[in-house]
């Protein structure tokens, strides 16, 4: 059971390993603390619809399993900009059209299609949760990188320590470059364990 | 066994990366390094001690980075190659005289590490290691990589290149051909001089370690879009001498572009290969937001030469037909 | 209606904002469909489809629906909705002529769904066709022909990346970066690359 869990931080994670929700990514990463609002933000929805659809999974007919995904997907979407909007209206400004675009993050549909609609309610939850965490914590490891050696800072607060910011880092290349070579170096402990 | 490594237009039985002697290699390398001294001193005397120091430091950082790369991975160390020394050149010669002195230094690790060693070392990079670095160092610190000082005044006055001033819809009436020959303009270490360059290309042309398609297809690609679209009033017209000798075209279209690694197989990818750039230079030129175009260009062409490979190369022999 | 004009979206389409190198859309099969040629090839065309059919319906509904109606709030939601339907077709389509082609693609197909550039094309549609609400001359055709080429630039962008895979797989690179790593840091350089289109002005 732990093993659901588990999985989406490490074996499976979303972003390094499964190569899904790439654009919000990009995006987002650039400072922490939007990492980790998307990271948030986005761990509901997927918990929600994994859920709901595990819930469901045997009434939907198969032809047009896709579309009944999306409004599930859409409605909790929904949910989490309304809760956003009226209680972190600052994040949500943030964050901008990132959140309503949780509804095109590969993630959850992805989960959706791979997992909830072939598992329990259990699992399906589980499932959620861990890959909401692995998510959220490779956006944070990303986006640290990139605001402290893109724009010398963290978290909004200037800690210039006397080097010049690479500006490439707050670019998508920057990005992309940040998550390959995150993901050689983490590729290179594996091997050295072994 | 093994093909001379320069011998490229006779039978082939596989593609790129072929099987070379070490021998070859260095000696092409070392080749081009030699052909590049003219182009360095004259960069050397136009812009002073600080394009020296420039060169030695990025020269320096490239050859440690491999060395130190080389080691760490416990692969054979073969900085004697002079792989490294050239891109690590190359590098310097992109780059203006004044920059600090941290730059060469993290551009030619960046040019080394991530454009050469990741993809597995010498033979293996799909883009020119030296542009790599060149457009990273570009895209971080962009206020550095365009700080240019006048010609033969050593002491640091800034000044736009032709190509900048031209972007601005400034007048260039102040620079003539003969200075843009010369080397009397603002603009990097390597590119100024194009006599210096042109003596080092005809050495290499001379003794055939390139051959004239990719450089001479990108030279009159650019030519010709520009007299026909750079006029000052419609069609025709446009100062198509200026744009061949200004910025980096000439140190990338002979220099550049011509890396046998990163560049397509047979003479019609070459033909290919060099008309794509000298359009994509061109209209960049003209059109885009930057005022040279030539490093983007061969980048975005090196990314295609693996698929013009593919629609181009001969036959392999033995193999089951186009797939 | 001028050639000018279906030149620029062409031209600009595939290479000054390709979807995938200047736009990053697109990138989750990007990434992890490009490394044979075939497949990337097949996953292009798909895409191509989806985006052309779902440009033209989303047109349809902009127009006819949800601007009489005052609800183009809706957009999105009614956009992704048409396009996941749209997919679902598709998907029974490949299975029925292509079931290796279909369980190689695995999850990557349904995916096209929540393919940021399929979304995207729709909504730049609606964005830069419709002024005030009101379709410009043309606009149907523009926006037809705008999501085929930016297939087209899918597809371009998914051929380099296949061909340099492809002929790296005959290398020896370093084992840690192998697939995916080395996918992004190419993905890094090209998109370096593609920047010298940046503020291209006709």
């Amino acid at each position: 059971m732990i093993k659901e869990f588990l999985k989406g931080i490490v074996k499976e994670n979303p972003t390094f390993v499964l190569a899904l929700g790439l654009c919000p990514t990009l995006a987002v990463s650039i400072s922490v603390i939007n990492g980790i609002g998307m990271g948030i933000a986005a761990t509901f929805v997927l918990i929600g619809s994994n859920i709901i659809i595990a819930l469901i999974k045997n009434s939907i007919p198969e032809r047009v399993r896709i579309p009944c995904y999306i409004v599930v997907i859409a409605t909790f979407v929904t949910i989490t900009e309304l809760t956003m909007k009226a209680y972190s209206p600052a994040l949500d400004r943030a964050l901008g059209i990132y959140v309503p675009l949780i509804v095109v993050n590969c993630i959850v549909l992805g989960r959706a299609e791979a997992f909830a609609s072939k598992n329990s309610v259990m699992k399906s939850l589980l499932d959620g949760i861990g890959m909401g965490v692995g998510f959220t914590l490779a956006l944070i490891l990303i986006s640290v990188i990139r605001e402290f050696f893109g724009a010398g800072r963290i978290l909004g607060l200037n800690i210039v320590k006397g080097f010049e910011p690479a500006f490439v880092l707050g670019m998508p290349s920057g990005a992309l470059l940040v998550i390959g070579l995150l993901l050689g170096f983490f590729n290179l402990l594996k091997e050295r364990k072994k | 066994m093994s093909e001379p490594f320069f011998n490229k237009n006779s039978l082939l039985v596989s593609t790129s990366p072929h099987i070379h002697t070490d021998e070859s290699v260095r000696k092409i390398m070392w080749m081009v390094i030699a052909s590049l001294i003219p182009a360095g001193i004259a960069g050397i005397a136009v812009f002073g001690k600080a394009a020296l120091w420039t060169i030695m430091i990025g020269v320096a950082s490239a050859v440690i980075t491999e060395w130190a790369l080389q080691l760490l991975t416990k692969r054979k160390v073969c900085i004697s190659d002079g792989s490294a020394l050239l891109t690590g050149l190359l590098l310097s010669f992109n780059l203006p005289a004044n920059v600090p002195f941290w730059i060469p230094i993290v551009g030619s690790f960046f040019a080394v590490a991530i454009g050469k060693h990741v993809f597995g070392g010498l033979g293996q990079n799909i883009f020119n290691p030296a542009l790599v670095g060149r457009v990273f160092l570009l895209a971080s610190w962009p206020k550095y990589l365009t700080a240019f000082t006048r010609p033969l005044e050593f002491d640091a006055v800034t000044t736009a290149t032709p190509l900048a001033l031209l972007k601005e819809g400034k007048m260039i009436d102040a620079i003539s051909y003969l200075d843009l020959f010369l080397g009397k303009r603002g603009g990097c270490i390597g590119e100024v001089c194009i006599a210096a360059l042109l003596l080092g290309a005809l050495f290499l042309l001379w003794r055939g370690y390139i051959s004239l398609h990719i450089p001479l297809s990108f030279v009159a690609t650019v030519g010709v879009f520009t007299y026909i679209f750079a006029g000052k009033q419609g069609l025709f017209g446009g100062d198509w001498l200026f744009h061949i000798l200004s910025g980096g075209l000439i140190l990338g279209a002979f220099f550049m572009a011509t890396d046998y690694v990163t560049s397509p197989l047979t003479r019609k990818g070459h033909i290919i290969f060099g008309v794509c750039c000298g359009l994509l230079t061109a209209v960049i030129r003209l059109w885009g937001g930057y005022p040279e175009g030539v490093s983007y260009a061969i980048l975005m062409m090196n990314s295609a030469t693996p698929l013009i490979d593919r629609y181009t190369k001969t036959r392999i022999y033995g193999s089951k037909g186009k797939n | 209606m001028n050639i000018a004009a279906f030149l620029t979206i062409f031209i600009s389409a595939v290479f000054i904002n390709n979807v995938i190198l200047s736009r990053f859309l697109g990138l989750c099969s990007f990434i992890a469909i490009s490394k044979q040629t075939r497949p990337a090839l097949a996953m292009s065309l798909a895409v191509m489809f989806v985006t052309t059919m779902s440009s033209i319906i989303t047109w349809f509904i902009y127009r006819f629906l949800l601007i009489p109606f005052n609800m183009t709030y809706l957009r999105t939601i009614s956009f992704i909705l048409v396009i996941a339907t749209f997919v679902q077709f598709v998907e029974m389509v490949i299975r029925k002529i292509a079931p290796p082609m279909y369980r190689f693609f695995g999850i990557y197909l349904p995916l096209i769904t929540v393919n940021c550039a399929v979304l995207g094309v729709a909504v730049l549609n609606s964005d830069m066709f419709f002024i005030k609400n009101k379709a410009v001359a043309g606009s149907f055709i523009y926006s037809a022909f705008q999501g085929v080429c930016v297939g087209l630039g899918y597809t371009l962008a998914m051929l380099l990346m296949s061909a340099i895979r492809e002929r790296l797989e005959l290398c020896d690179v370093p084992k840690p970066v192998k697939d995916f790593p080395l996918g992004f840091i190419i993905a890094s350089i090209m998109s370096l690359g593609f920047m010298g289109f940046n503020g291209f002005r006709f």
